[in-house]
């Protein structure tokens, strides 16, 4: 089944799968786990990971009669799986499932160390410090599921506007304004940190 | 230009390492299974949406817009000074009605 999924392109697997054969998208799947995975694991928790890659590869399943067959099929399919992480946090934060660890005097104080460090200072460790993690995950907890997208793939990404446009559905112009407010709440947020720890000491 | 925490290069660089350190999470083996199962259920795709669909999609997405209008429209129709027109349009009627009768018996001077 592997074989004759890596010699049908993409449009081929398409085609039989609108033509009736379910089965078919059994290659789609075999094809694209690899992306879909990479990407679900990017945004949403551990827990969620193989609900919401379960959910994305349904929607391109239920979605494959709008695919024009003209486009890039692994741009199209990543598009998807990321709208299906940002449906996940929507529906997360309107259930208020968001885990609000609180942070400590340590995070302010690892925030002012890293702020008074040189780039070049700045450690290049495989495994990345728990606080830079603990104040991400607060800091993004705090944000609404549109901006905590945006962050993600602009700021934390370095995704350029077009691409995450392109990814999210949206306009340009909307992506722009849109990480500019993200950033601005970020930025907020970090500067609440800090100063909670200049109060501390 | 005032300083600002999120752009500082150390911590963009640790924030940066924390989120790409998170996609490192397995998935199990049944995962596979359990979509197809689900794709299963929903059954063979019918084609692409015809012209008639795609209307009645539109129409739907329009229908809010068309409830806002008639309640703009209403608004403004109940909030006209409609009885300063009436009286505008009888003077108007009377003024146009005068010379004729005028004309007609040769009342004029």
């Amino acid at each position: 089944m592997q074989n004759d999924a890596v010699r049908s392109s993409d449009a081929e697997i398409v085609r039989q799968v609108l033509d009736g054969n379910v089965n078919a998208f059994e290659f789609v799947i075999l094809r694209h786990r690899g992306l879909v995975l990479s990407i679900v694991k990017k945004h949403v928790p551990e827990e969620a990971i193989e609900e919401t890659a379960q959910e994305a590869f349904v929607r391109v399943y239920q979605s494959l009669p709008t695919f024009k067959g003209t486009g890039n099929f692994s741009q199209w399919l990543s598009s998807i799986a990321l709208r299906s992480c940002y449906d996940y946090w929507r529906k997360a934060y309107r259930s208020r499932e968001i885990p609000f660890s609180a942070l400590t005097e340590n995070h302010s104080q690892w925030l002012e160390e890293a702020i008074s460090k040189m780039p070049e200072e700045a450690p290049d460790e495989r495994e990345p410090q728990k606080e830079a993690r603990e104040i991400l995950n607060w800091a993004l907890g705090k944000l609404s599921a549109g901006d905590r997208m945006i962050l993600e793939l602009v700021y934390l990404e370095g995704l350029p506007v077009q691409e995450a446009a392109e990814l999210l559905g949206w306009s340009k112009t909307n992506v722009k304004v849109r990480s500019f407010r993200a950033r601005m709440k970020l930025e907020k947020l970090l500067r609440k940190v800090k100063d909670q720890g200049g109060r501390g000491r | 230009m005032r300083f600002r925490v999120s752009e500082n290069e150390s911590v963009k660089k640790a924030f940066r390492d924390a989120y790409s350190a998170k996609g490192r999470g397995e998935i199990g083996e049944e995962w596979q299974s359990q979509v197809m199962r689900r794709v299963r259920q929903i059954g063979p795709l019918s084609p692409a949406a015809g012209f008639w669909p795609a209307f009645e999609s539109m129409v739907w997405r329009l229908a809010p817009v068309s409830c806002a209008l008639v309640l703009v429209l209403t608004f403004f129709f109940m909030n006209m000074e409609l009885e300063v027109d009436s009286d505008y349009l009888g003077t108007m009627a009377a003024e146009m009605e005068k010379p004729s009768l005028v004309e007609l018996f040769d009342l004029e001077g």
